[in-house]
């Protein structure tokens, strides 16, 4: 088991965002986090990686707990934030260098053009960021994520305001990702494309609970993708 | 060795670029315009050499805490505008870390104007006799008011998380302790200007210019105010190490 997540509770002064989830990703998942705008998605994101804290219980990412041993964690995990901004002034090159620099296994050069190479931006390394369009900012982003080389990749909306070819490349991406190196994959998103075509196995979230979770293809048994998350999100509210 | 990296990130992002060039720029214009007046103005060149150090101490001073406050407004409150703070909290950074990097930078970058400064203050106090003593005083007391400063305004930053508003206390801040040069010499002399000259370390640092160029005294003069002055600065480290200890997205 890669994540338990048990009792997580999270309240923004009287806005409970997360209200006592409990949830479990396996290893080699591609695990779908849906949700509607608001449902708690980032947030759980955020606690998960040590951004914020949670009010109550428990995270446990491959064994360490993460409200106590989170550099420990940030060593074994990565994410791309939803709004993940950039340093717009550097070039591809330099930017993925110097979060390499932060992690006690730096990257040398051929690390570095490599990283770059797998996410696509071969020949990119010394254009400046502020040159990039929305989704080579999206691959970039994807190689920082990577420098580590996480067992688990958290990945916030990564899709999101991309045209449908740089949704496809980022899909494709993410697929070989798992496949071929063996990386779990924390997906959340509100796009049922993107988990009809990545994800093994899926939670809905609404209202800080989750509303149903399972196995994606059992599920689909039952309705199509779209049907499930309406009807699960309509349950959640009422 | 991270928060090198981080000092590295932040240098280049501020200094070795062209917006962070004006401000040296500024700085040598501005310098160049007040030497030129006090070496060939009728009224100013009259002046005693140890008067024009002192006006020169305090200006380059002040523009330490003024840089050290900006440097500060933007340090959390941008990275988390900018949406860039996200991913350096990923990596397995802590944030005392982030913050003794940025703090590092805008040492920095007093450190490149007090350079600046040197050869003006040789110029146009030469000859003077307390003008190894004065600078030796500048380099340290403009050392500790600009950590005073950025870490009080990068605490502000990261618990107020907004750079419009983090600017706009800064520069309350800017206009409160640099009141000794602002207010006249009969608003000083006030309930109110007195008790600004008490709370505020600037105060304390021109009055020790004033006490070790002007009136020659020792150091033994001095303590009292630099023990109030490494005390803010104490004080500020810790209200920064606070605050990122308390930031959240």
């Amino acid at each position: 088991m890669v994540i338990r997540v048990e009792n997580l509770i999270k309240k923004y002064d009287e806005r409970t965002a997360l209200d006592g989830l409990n949830f479990t990703v396996e290893d080699g998942d591609i695990y779908g986090f849906l949700g509607p705008n608001g449902a708690g998605k980032t947030t759980t994101i955020r606690i998960l990686t040590g951004i914020i804290r949670a009010d109550s219980g428990q995270v446990i990412i491959e064994g360490h707990d993460v409200f106590r041993e989170i550099m420990e964690v940030k060593r074994l995990v990565n994410a791309l934030p939803e709004s993940n901004g950039y340093y717009e002034w550097m070039t591809a090159y330099e930017y993925i260098e110097f979060f390499s620099n932060l992690y006690e296994e730096k990257k040398s050069k051929q690390g570095i053009l490599k990283l770059l190479d797998d996410v696509g931006l071969n020949g990119k390394e010394g254009h400046l960021i502020r040159s990039f369009s929305r989704g080579m900012k999206q691959r970039l982003g994807i190689a920082r994520a990577l420098i580590n080389r996480p067992k688990l990749l958290f990945l916030d909306e990564p899709t999101n305001g991309l045209d449908p070819k740089g949704r496809r490349d980022i899909h494709d991406l993410l697929i070989d990702l798992n496949q071929k190196q063996g990386t779990t994959i924390f997906l959340s998103t509100h796009l049922l494309d993107d988990v009809e075509r990545l994800c093994n196995r899926i939670a809905i979230l609404n209202y800080g609970k989750i509303v149903r979770a399972g196995d994606l293809r059992e599920m689909k048994g039952k309705g199509t993708i779209e049907d499930i998350f309406f009807l699960s999100t309509k349950e959640g509210a009422q | 060795m991270k928060t090198i990296y981080i000092m590295q990130k932040e240098i280049r992002e501020s200094v070795l670029t062209p917006k962070g060039f004006l401000w040296y720029i500024l700085t040598s214009i501005i310098l160049s315009v007040l030497s030129y007046l006090f070496l060939t103005n009728s009224e100013l060149s009259l002046l005693d050499q140890g008067q024009m150090l002192y006006m020169i101490m305090n200006f380059v001073t002040a523009l330490g805490i003024l840089i050290g406050l900006i440097f500060g407004a933007d340090a959390f409150a941008g990275e988390i505008e900018r949406g860039t703070l996200e991913s350096l909290l990923l990596s397995p950074v802590n944030k005392t870390e982030v913050a003794m990097g940025k703090l590092g930078a805008a040492l920095i970058n007093w450190g490149i104007i007090f350079a600046i400064s040197l050869p003006y203050l040789f110029v146009v106090c030469k000859g003077g006799q307390n003008l190894l003593f004065g600078i030796v005083y500048l380099a340290i007391l403009g050392t500790l008011l600009t950590i005073t400063f950025s870490a009080f305004s990068m605490g502000l930053s990261a618990r107020i998380k907004s750079m419009k508003n983090s600017l706009i206390i800064s520069f309350f801040i800017f206009l409160l302790a640099g009141s000794p040069i602002f207010l006249s010499a009969a608003l000083r002399g006030t309930w109110f200007g007195r008790i600004l000259d008490l709370i505020n370390p600037f105060a304390d640092a021109i009055n020790t210019f004033d006490s070790v160029v002007i009136d020659n005294q020792g150091f033994g003069y001095q303590t009292g105010r630099v023990a109030i002055i490494c005390g803010y600065t104490l004080l500020s480290l810790w209200f920064l190490k606070r605050s990122v200890s308390r930031l959240e997205m």
